[in-house]
């Protein structure tokens, strides 16, 4: 056993058992680690947005470059980001509030003629192209077997969405048996959950019996 | 009927303890229950062990330090991976918070290979954008990354003479804890530039995944701590590394907490099921 002086070790280790203090009841221990998490992030997140994004791409080439680096007409161009940006802090004035619709009409507008396309090709089309049920299917019994599955389970999981229509006979086989696939798919994510869960928790204790109490390699 | 309902009411606490001493035992004591790496791991390393030498691995560090003990693994065995190949990385993230994970990363592994910042491993850093940024990438890289991470700019950094764009990379892969990740890379990169994917996700994002892998859209797949230790066991295995394995070590403590889940799963069932017959 060799246990860590460094401090920010020590540190950690307060934190991390702050944190895991709600696991016996809620303390003000607790919400002085989570006061603390929620602030730092913030901060951080913060610090990095101006020196990554604003600083080096908006603030420098606008105000600190000379016209012998940045030409005046790209100088000017950069002016319509600055002003829309700045129209987002007129939601706190609430004589100029309505400023505030043209950021987000770009945003939401550029966003969506570039997302859409792109989620349309990827999550829907090449999706819809893997349960077709091609002749190559037929080379090995589990390819067919595998490829069987998924089509009925995406076609039933479809019609159990399928409002337009009461469920009754052939409709509410469909339907009952894409509930089945429906619960094979939340049952797959639950257990990933936990063990996602799992994992964070082995994490924090390597760092306490590595890091801290040396007790392990 | 007594112990179903004592069954029922056991304070959730004991089970914490419980859970507790499952999960610190075997890391203390190593049970040596062994980890066996499926196709999804295997593919991934086969496309990585495919890149030819000298050419360039991307990798996206799309996490922060919440999922580090399911995605650092996978980041640390990538680097070791492509480095002993002599693969050059180059690291980018789409994530605010997890800029210095791979900061870390850049400043630990490279090293342990002789590896040289600038000519073999270049980490980008952070910009706000995604979308964007990946586009951008698609057309030239110094357009949305004049710099790295640490200021340098790109056109002194020897590696990023050879990398101009998205199509000078032969393979990327995103290590994702949800959103903004892989299925940014997919639908931005993968689908229009053709560049090929490989994922690595926490455990929760996992089963949202596998569609993108049937339609070969994801080459390769890493899911949760489990996924980095099957890719750990595959770069040891080649003798490409032989460092402490974090996530190997973490596996017997993983399945002594699922088996104790499992059983209270079971019992709890039967429990419910007993008293509410009664109670009929």
């Amino acid at each position: 056993m060799h246990v860590s002086t460094d401090i920010l070790t020590w540190v950690a280790v307060v934190l991390t058992v702050g944190i895991f203090s709600f696991l016996w009841k809620d303390n003000p221990f607790y919400k002085f680690c989570e006061h603390l998490f929620v602030g730092i992030s913030l901060g951080y997140f913060i610090s990095l947005t101006w020196y990554n994004a604003v600083y080096p791409d908006l603030f420098r080439p606008l105000f600190v470059q000379p016209l012998s680096e940045v030409s005046l007409g790209n100088k000017l161009l950069f002016i319509i980001p600055l002003l829309l940006g700045l129209c987002y802090f007129c939601r706190f004035i609430p004589r100029v509030s309505w400023l505030v619709r043209f950021p987000m009409a770009f945003v939401l507008g550029w966003g969506a003629g570039v997302t859409i396309p792109a989620v349309l090709q990827t999550s829907i089309i090449r999706q819809m192209q893997g349960t077709f049920l091609t002749p190559g299917i037929f080379a090995r019994w589990d390819v067919f077997l595998w490829a069987i599955i998924s089509f009925v389970g995406v076609v039933c999981s479809v019609l159990y969405f399928f409002f337009s229509r009461e469920h009754k006979g052939a409709l509410k086989v469909a339907s009952e048996t894409g509930i089945v696939f429906l619960m094979v798919g939340f049952g797959a994510s639950f257990g990933y959950t936990v063990m996602a869960r799992m994992s964070l928790l082995i994490g924090r204790f390597q760092f306490l019996l590595r890091d801290w109490l040396g007790l392990i390699q | 009927m007594k112990f179903f309902d004592a069954l029922q009411r056991i304070d959730r606490r004991i089970i914490y303890i419980v859970m507790g001493l499952l999960v610190i035992f075997p890391l203390v004591k190593p049970l040596g229950l062994g980890v066996s790496s499926g196709p999804r791991a295997r593919t991934l390393f086969d496309a990585v062990d495919s890149i030819p030498a000298g050419r360039t691995l991307l990798i996206s560090v799309d996490f922060d330090p919440s999922s580090m003990p399911e995605l650092y693994p996978m980041l640390a065995a990538l680097m070791r991976h492509a480095f002993a190949r002599d693969v050059k990385v180059l690291l980018c993230g789409l994530w605010v918070t997890g800029a210095g994970l791979a900061d870390k990363a850049v400043t630990e592994i490279p090293p342990e290979y002789g590896k040289k910042y600038g000519d073999d491993v270049v980490y980008l850093g952070w910009k706000a954008g995604i979308d964007a940024v990946i586009l951008g990438m698609g057309e030239n890289i110094k357009n949305v990354f004049p710099t790295d991470y640490y200021g340098h700019p790109l056109d002194s950094l020897r590696m990023m003479n050879e990398v101009v764009r998205l199509r000078d990379i032969p393979m990327a892969v995103a290590i994702s804890a949800g959103t903004p990740g892989y299925t940014d890379w997919l639908n931005f990169a993968q689908s229009r530039y053709g560049l090929r994917l490989g994922a690595g996700v926490t455990a929760v994002s996992a089963a949202d995944a596998y569609p993108y892998l049937q339609t070969g859209q994801l080459t390769g797949l890493l899911a949760g701590m489990k996924g980095g230790a099957e890719y750990e066991v595959l770069v040891q295995k080649k003798d490409y590394s032989r460092a402490y394995m974090p996530a190997v070590a973490a596996m017997d403590s993983q399945s002594l907490a699922h088996v104790v889940i499992m059983l209270l799963v079971i019992v709890g069932n039967i429990a419910y099921f007993a008293t509410r017959k009664r109670g009929a």
